[in-house]
């Protein structure tokens, strides 16, 4: 061992012995390569973000009736159109974490004038509300139809918050943005149960008490997590309800 | 070697060390951001920076944890061990960028604060699915900056040696908490398996690196049988090539005895900055001097030179029938021993 004619080198040291220099040289090469392959694998190994979106920039004005139950939505007459398709409901969220700051009791029932910003996610539409004032205008009475029931289902899916599943969030639901849906759904998000169809898609069915009472506070403990309930499901136009008690909420 | 409060002292090496750090971690964080729209056009900007800065940090712990076994296995990565202290303090800023990031993000503008959002949005502790992962990325952060704050030698010389090894050590409960955080949040949402054997491979390699280097560890301490006298043999004096050192393991303790001059000295070989193995050190400018950062230490009394504090403790010595032997009672650190005169050596006879 006394022959070993190995370098010694101490970091302060301006120059690097030549082996050493090659060795570290060859480390450091690696080293980049690394960085440059896992830039591309890491993300490559990420589930897809969906194709959802928040233009929260883009506040616009919105003319529709107000209308409180099940949750807070604006009922948007679609021109042109009758029977199943007349109106279009936007359901309203507040800017941030939060439901939307409008005197219900004010405005509930009523043609309104709305500022806001769209959400949208696979053609359904939330309203991130900045204001609202009344407007003078005749109502079709159509528009505060209480929906018709398409039955009881017991569906299995995960409790998410309308906001960020439907754009304001990508990833919206699941593990990591569970604290995130909670903080969403304790400030007043309409909960919504995120279930999947028979052909693989996504849908979104507001979570509301069988008296049409908002469930947030019932629901907290359960966001994010694989779930089953049974209720009834009710159609208002474009908005799916689903009616149902949280006391029956299990996890699966 | 610096044991006085001097700010960080800058050298040629310790720049093209940063440099060479901070081109690794371009490389990935605007690969990231460049490649990750190309694979998917859908990203949100925000989140991709959690993801981007998070596993940064994440990686560039492997490396951090990496370095000391390594330089145990081949001493040619020891250039890199050198100025890892600098390692550290990014990957810490990395992880609070990130942190900073999950928190505004999923945390602010709503009902409560955002830290008080953290820790009560999920209470879920006794599930292992639903398990509030957040809290331990925040437990792992708290280490980390715990760590970056005090890895200066200032911090060093005055939470002492060992407090400060012991602190440094939650480098290691901090990996294990962000394992945890990792697998328990990112890979429950992120389910491609490539992901998981990712984080599976990481853990396994660094619990491999430290395997294999404790184990050559090992092989090499395996104790010297003691004599009747208590004194241990160490080798033929032949054996130890001049300004180097043999090991011995004796007492519960390494032993380095060093040749130079044609002379012998016996001292701890556990180096009093960071437990280097000083018995792979050198004799340099007629001192003992630590493979590691360079600390030297007189090899006659295991003292640093002045103005440094530094004590090792030291040995006795004996040639018997042309071997040497030690007595593994250490002296009190920094007690001077006379060298032992090697017979035949030029400086041997003078001594
Ligand atoms: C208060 C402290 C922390 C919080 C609140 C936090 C929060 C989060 C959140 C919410 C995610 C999921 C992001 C997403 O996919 O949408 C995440 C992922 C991650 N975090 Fe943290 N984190 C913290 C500390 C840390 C630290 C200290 C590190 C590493 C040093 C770290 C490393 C990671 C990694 C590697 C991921 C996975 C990234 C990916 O999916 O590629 N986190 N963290
Ligand atoms: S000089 Fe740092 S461990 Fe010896």
């Amino acid at each position: 061992m006394s022959a070993e004619p190995e370098e010694f080198y101490v970091g302060y040291e301006p120059r690097m012995p030549a082996a050493t220099r090659r060795f570290v040289g060859r480390v450091v090469l690696g080293l980049l390569a690394a960085a440059a392959v896992l830039a591309w694998a890491v993300p490559a190994l990420h589930r897809p973000y969906a194709l959802a979106r928040s233009d929260f920039r883009d506040v616009r004005e919105f003319e529709g009736v107000l209308v409180a139950e099940p949750v807070p939505h604006l009922v948007v007459a679609r021109p042109g159109e009758t029977g199943a398709r007349a109106f279009s409901r936007y359901v309203l969220v507040g800017r941030g974490k939060s439901g939307p700051k409008l005197d219900l009791e004010a405005l509930a029932g009523k043609p309104v004038r709305l500022k806001g910003s769209l959400i949208y996610r696979d053609g359904q539409t939330l309203l991130a509300v900045k204001g609202a004032e009344p407007m003078e205008q005749p109502i079709d009475a159509a528009a505060l139809a209480g929906g018709e029931s398409l039955g009881r289902f017991t569906l299995r899916g995960e409790i998410v918050d309308s906001k960020c599943f439907l754009g304001t969030m990508r990833p919206g639901h699941s593990k990591v943005h569970r604290g995130c849906a909670v903080r969403c759904i304790a400030g007043g998000v309409p909960p919504a149960l995120l279930v999947r169809d028979v052909e693989g898609r996504d849908l979104v069915l507001l979570l509301v008490a069988p008296d049409g009472s908002a469930v947030n506070e019932r629901v907290l403990d359960y966001v994010a997590d694989p779930v089953e309930i049974e209720g009834e499901v009710v159609r208002l136009d474009d908005l799916l309800v689903l009616k149902a008690d949280p006391a029956a909420l299990r996890r699966i | 070697m610096s044991v006085s409060y001097k700010a960080v002292q800058w050298n040629r090496q310790k720049l093209v060390y940063d440099a060479v750090l901070l081109a690794a971690l371009g490389t990935y964080l605007v690969g990231f951001h460049q490649l990750a729209p190309r694979l998917d056009p859908n990203v949100e900007p925000m989140n991709l920076r959690m993801r981007a800065f998070g596993s940064a940090a994440f990686l560039l712990l492997h490396v951090v944890l990496s370095i000391g076994p390594l330089c145990r296995i081949d001493r040619r990565f020891l250039p890199l061990l050198y100025n890892r202290r600098h390692m550290g303090v990014v990957l810490c800023g990395l992880a609070l960028y990130h942190a900073d990031l999950a928190l505004t993000w999923y945390h602010a503008y709503g009902n409560l604060e955002p830290v008080v959002s953290l820790f009560v949005s999920n209470p879920a502790v006794g599930s292992v699915a639903r398990f509030p992962f957040e809290w331990l990325g925040a437990g792992a952060l708290a280490i980390l900056v715990l760590m970056a704050a005090t890895s200066h030698d200032f911090w060093l010389a005055n939470l002492t040696a060992p407090t400060w090894k012991a602190l440094h050590m939650g480098v290691y409960a901090a990996y294990a908490l962000l394992v945890g955080h990792v697998a328990l949040g990112a890979l429950q949402t992120n389910t491609h398996p490539g992901l998981t054997a990712g984080v599976v491979l990481g853990a396994l390699w660094i619990l491999g690196v430290h395997l294999v280097a404790a184990h050559r560890e090992r092989a090499a301490d395996t104790p010297a049988t003691a004599g009747a006298d208590g004194w241990v043999e160490v080798c033929a004096v032949g054996e130890i090539p001049e300004d180097r050192a043999r090991v011995v393991f004796a007492g519960g303790e390494r032993i380095a005895v060093f040749r130079y001059d044609g002379r012998l000295s016996a001292l701890s070989a556990v180096c009093q900055h960071q437990n280097g193995p000083l018995g792979e050190g050198r004799i340099v400018d007629g001192l003992v001097t630590c493979p590691w950062h360079g600390f030297q230490y007189r090899p006659d009394c295991g003292a640093a030179p002045e103005p440094f504090t530094e004590k090792l403790p030291t040995f006795d010595l004996a040639l018997r029938q042309g071997r040497v032997w030690v007595n593994p009672r250490p002296h009190p650190p920094g007690t001077p021993v006379e060298p032992l005169p090697v017979p035949g050596a030029p400086g041997g006879e003078a001594a």
